[in-house]
């Protein structure tokens, strides 16, 4: 990582990339078919070039059961998943992304974080694709026990609502991906996708919601708010937040 | 029991939609051991929808559809038949699907004017006609015809309830109900597992999804069995194959990839892949 000390992009001094030299608009087009690799199928994700430290080699992975469980769906620049990533240090956990500039900033923050911290950051990484097409590439049937949406974009337009992450027939893919039990977290600081995201979790016969108790009970919940870049803008101008969390149930016969 | 043979070929010109890709069309016609492909037309200026060719489950009927004419020849009298749709009308623009149910009794067909026609192979008549939001580019019919679905270009498949059909019922106006979508894909083929279990749709996105269908899809299909993942570019047809000792269907796919390839539904496994170095536009059974 000595590059990394000349590099104008990171800071002297922490060693972190600098957020402004990783400039992207706010939005990326879901629809706009870009080009980026998506593998085949979730067998064909190469683990280990994203976690080298729980994988020995490429040939390794069949012979290990290891997963990914946590997905962040929409990253950002990635606060969420520093936060879950010494919280819970033996769980593989990806962020996904679908603007390049930000993706790279990930990257670059995971790399030098576990350079700086050894032993620590090894169960965290970053991938730029567009997740509302390609989700099942990536996950296996019934894998991930958590994914978060945190701030996703609102689409305000009625033309624009099916571009929501959040929607009853994508709803139909998390599922798949969710194990029986699993949770599904979204956030966010707009009134009406909060409602809209909450009535098309309520409205799902695979999906139920977390009693208060629960979340109260839950150490991930308060990272929501917190944790991502997002958020503390959000708390910073004093705004609400709404937040919809639901365990995957079993569809009923 | 009756081997449940799919009674309808289709032949694509090419890809449903691919604009910004326009792929070279295959000259070669050849037949192998069932598997049927279709010649395509060099001709890519007057972009005529691909004639449809459907069989009826008892050799009674051939259903051909050119552009927006639907035609039926009768192959126990030797004539051609006239439909008939005296209160909604004739499809209007171009028909993208043509099926015939499992019990031969109805035909389906749904294109470019938004309109699903349901027609009775009595007196080819159309007893119902389905109003679709957008064009649409695929129908299957349950074998138990209850159910029709089909597939619209946004990627959203639609189902209608015929439960309550009678070919003595005055033209009622069935609504259809949207069970599930692939995101952004236009959904290529539809088709449903001989047993029923299961509903397949393929998209141009090479995704096959394998949903489960419901006691009551009216709620909708949420519950995706699998995903059987593989073909690198759209898929165009899919097709069941019985294999005596085996109890279960094996779905069969084809692709713009050049392969022809085996699943097994129920957990997604890839059994075989058949290069056939060409695009694929068509599978069936023969």
């Amino acid at each position: 990582m000595l590059e990394n000390e000349a590099n104008p992009n990171f800071s002297k001094s922490t060693g972190l990339p600098r957020k402004r030299f990783y400039r992207a608009r706010a939005h990326s087009n879901p629809l706009s078919d870009s080009h980026f690799p998506v593998p085949l199928s979730p067998s064909d994700f190469d683990l280990f070039l994203h976690y080298p430290h729980f994988f020995e080699s490429s040939g390794q992975l069949s012979i290990s059961s290891r997963k990914i469980e946590f997905a962040d769906i929409g990253c950002g620049f990635g606060g969420l998943l520093i936060s879950l990533s010494t919280l819970f240090p033996e769980t593989l956990m990806i962020g996904m992304e679908l603007r390049d500039k930000v993706t790279e900033y990930v990257k670059e923050r995971i790399l030098a974080l576990r350079v700086s911290n050894p032993g620590q950051y090894q169960n965290v990484s970053v991938v730029r694709t567009n997740s509302m097409k390609y989700i099942p590439n990536y996950f296996g049937k019934e894998q991930l026990s958590k994914m978060f949406f945190l701030f996703p974009d609102p689409h305000f337009k009625e033309k624009n609502h099916r571009r929501r992450v959040i929607s009853p027939y994508l709803l139909d893919e998390y599922a798949y991906v969710l194990r029986v039990g699993g949770i599904i977290y979204t956030i966010t600081d707009v009134e009406e996708l909060g409602e809209w995201m909450k009535t098309c979790l309520e409205g799902h016969p695979m999906f139920e919601a977390i009693t208060e108790e629960e979340l109260e009970k839950d150490p991930v919940v308060k990272l929501l708010s917190s944790a991502t870049e997002e958020g503390q803008k959000v708390a910073r101008n004093g705004g609400q937040t709404f937040q919809a969390v639901y365990r995957r149930i079993a569809p009923s016969l | 029991m009756t081997d449940p043979t799919p009674s309808s070929v289709r032949a694509f010109k090419g890809p449903i939609s691919e604009p910004k890709n326009p792929k070279k069309l295959p000259c070669l016609s050849q037949m192998s051991d069932g598997i049927l492909m279709e010649e395509g037309e060099g001709n890519r200026e007057t972009e005529v929808a691909p004639a449809l060719l459907a069989v009826h489950p008892f050799d009674k009927f051939v259903a051909v559809s050119v552009g927006a004419e639907l035609r039926i020849f009768d192959l126990q009298g030797g004539y051609s038949v006239l439909v008939k749709d005296d209160s909604a009308g004739l499809h209007k623009d171009s028909i993208r699907a043509i099926r015939f149910s499992a019990h031969g009794k109805l035909l389906v067909s749904a294109g470019d004017d938004k309109l699903v026609k349901i027609w009775t192979t009595d007196s080819w008549c159309c007893t119902t006609t389905v109003y679709s939001e957008k064009r649409v580019s695929a129908v299957a019919i349950t074998n138990d015809s209850h159910f029709v679905c089909f597939a619209d270009k946004f990627g959203v498949v639609w189902v209608v309830d015929l439960t309550d059909y009678s070919e003595n019922q005055a033209l009622v106006n069935k609504k259809a109900v949207p069970i599930l979508a692939h995101y952004c894909s236009i959904i290529t083929t539809l088709e449903f597992s001989p047993d029923g279990r299961f509903l397949i749709s393929a998209d141009r996105d090479s995704k096959i999804r394998v949903t489960v269908f419901p006691k009551k899809p009216l709620v909708g299909a949420h519950e995706i069995q699998r995903f059987c993942l593989g073909h690198t570019e759209f898929v165009s047809c899919l097709a069941f194959v019985s294999i005596p000792d085996c109890h279960e269907a094996l779905l069969v796919s084809g692709s713009g990839d050049s392969t022809v390839r085996l699943w097994d539904v129920t957990d997604g496994t890839l059994l075989d892949t058949c290069e056939v170095g060409t695009e694929v536009l068509a599978v069936d059974l023969i």
